[in-house]
């Protein structure tokens, strides 16, 4: 399983976004975590990207545990295994989060080239290619502002697909995007999973869910059904 | 008799020059650099070191340049245990410096504060240290942000140098009034004010520039 994630709990102070939780996905999975509004959505998905802790409960990216609990305690993985976890996961933000003063190649190449995992040669190749792939050729020295929103989306795809992450995951891929932008996004992302990447994404969009979902979850009331 | 008043008061002036310029270039060398601390500092998450920044940045804005400069060059030595008499200069340089470096920290801490979370947060999943992050990311959006404002000071600090008369030190302003006493002449103060907007016109065209260096991206 490329995502085990087993009686997860958060809260926020009294309030309770969900309790005990637990899913898997598999790679090479579309699964999409739908939900009303404010059911705690992209809680879940921060705290499978330890952008947030957890309460209780355990989190497994491959072999290698995000968080689990010890003798009823919480416990986080070492900075060691933290790095390595980091790279086995990409997310594409609801707005993106590009870096705003970086140019689309700059965006691409920053986390890869701070990693070192492989030269700069190699690195840059692979740019080139997710460039070319996510239709990005004649943008690649273009700033953000200068993008519109589907583009700025397949830059940060680009980004997130740099350190080839084994899950990726989306928080509302579509919320930006037209009819024809959603169905290019929509074939980007099984094309992702096709080279057997789990996909996890965070919807509304009953559409965009008919058209590419194998799997669908729902967070209601703090629990889930499938 | 003009020509009398411009013989005495262009080499004052040219000697006063090198006060006003040398305040305003050394605390600016060493406010800004010294002033991100501060920020960093003022921001810490532990308790005693911000209420100690925010304290000390608090004494700064809430007296006068003036007094501070005063307070230190007269003040300092009856100070008990850390009393110590400074010289002229080195009380005009340290009034300057910890008087600017408290103003560029709050114009720092905002610029740090109005940077959206979510720019820390897309260098966090991509495994960006967070040294990295806030020098490669955060840091070149901040100073784009704060440019404008720390202009605003910059340009500030070139007519607070005239302060140092208090001190009898002899910077341009202090060449006209001696000019201006031994004529019985108004035109001095009015040369001397053409020298400040000479200066404040240059200075305004490089930052300018620097503003406009700065603005490549939203
Ligand atoms: N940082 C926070 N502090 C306190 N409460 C929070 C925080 N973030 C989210 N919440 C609360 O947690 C709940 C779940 O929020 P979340 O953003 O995960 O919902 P969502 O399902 O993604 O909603 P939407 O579909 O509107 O995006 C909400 O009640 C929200 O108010
Ligand atoms: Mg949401």
């Amino acid at each position: 399983m490329a995502l085990t994630v087993e009686n997860l709990s958060k809260n926020f102070g009294k309030t309770t976004v969900f309790k005990d939780i637990s899913f898997t996905v598999d790679r090479g999975e579309i699964v999409c975590i739908m939900g009303k509004s404010g059911e705690g959505k992209t809680t879940l998905l921060r705290c499978i990207n330890n952008l947030e802790t957890v309460d209780s409960g355990s989190i497994k990216i491959n072999n290698l545990y995000l968080c689990n609990e010890v003798n009823g305690k919480i416990q986080y993985a070492s900075k060691e295994n933290m790095k390595e976890i980091r790279q086995e996961m990409g997310l594409v933000f609801q707005n993106y989060n590009l870096f705003p003063h970086m140019t689309v190649m700059e965006n691409i190449l920053e986390a890869p080239l701070f990693l070192k995992k492989t030269n700069r040669k190699d690195i840059e190749k692979r740019a080139n290619y997710l460039i070319s792939e996510l239709e990005l050729k004649d943008k690649e020295n273009n700033y953000p502002y200068q993008l519109s929103g589907g583009q700025k989306q397949r830059v940060a795809i680009a980004r997130a697909c740099m350190l080839n992450p084994s899950i990726l995951c989306f928080d509302e891929p579509t919320s930006a995007l037209d009819e024809s932008t959603r169905s290019q996004i929509s074939k980007i992302i099984r094309n992702l999973a096709s080279q057997n990447i789990a996909i996890i994404i965070v919807t509304h969009d009953n559409a965009f869910v008919e058209e590419i979902s194998q799997r669908v979850i729902t967070l209601s009331n703090g629990s889930i059904s499938e | 008799m003009e020509m009398n008043v411009l013989n005495m008061l262009i080499p004052m002036t040219l000697n006063g020059l090198i006060i006003t310029i040398g305040v305003f270039v050394i605390t600016l060398v060493v406010s800004i650099p010294l002033s991100l601390v501060v920020a960093l500092l003022r921001m810490s998450k532990n308790k005693i070191v911000s209420s100690i920044m925010g304290g000390y940045i608090y004494i700064m804005r809430g007296t006068p340049l003036l007094l501070q400069l005063m307070f230190i060059f007269f003040g300092f030595h009856y100070v008990p245990v850390i009393g110590y008499a400074f010289s002229r200069y080195q009380a005009i340089f340290i009034a300057f410096i910890i008087n600017y470096t408290a103003y560029f920290a709050e114009i720092f801490r905002g610029g740090i504060n109005s940077i959206d979370v979510g720019q820390y947060e897309g260098a966090a999943v991509l495994g960006l240290s967070r040294t990295h992050t806030f020098i490669k990311i955060i840091m070149p959006q901040v100073i784009r942000n704060v440019i404008p404002s720390i202009a605003n000071e910059v340009i500030t600090l070139v007519k607070d140098t005239s302060l140092v008369y208090i001190l009898g030190v002899s910077d341009i302003l202090k060449a006209a009034k001696a000019v201006s006493n031994k004529y019985s002449s108004f035109s001095p103060y009015i040369y001397i004010g053409v020298v400040y907007l000479a200066i404040t016109a240059v200075l305004t065209r490089v930052l300018n520039r620097i503003e406009n260096k700065f603005n490549y991206f939203r």
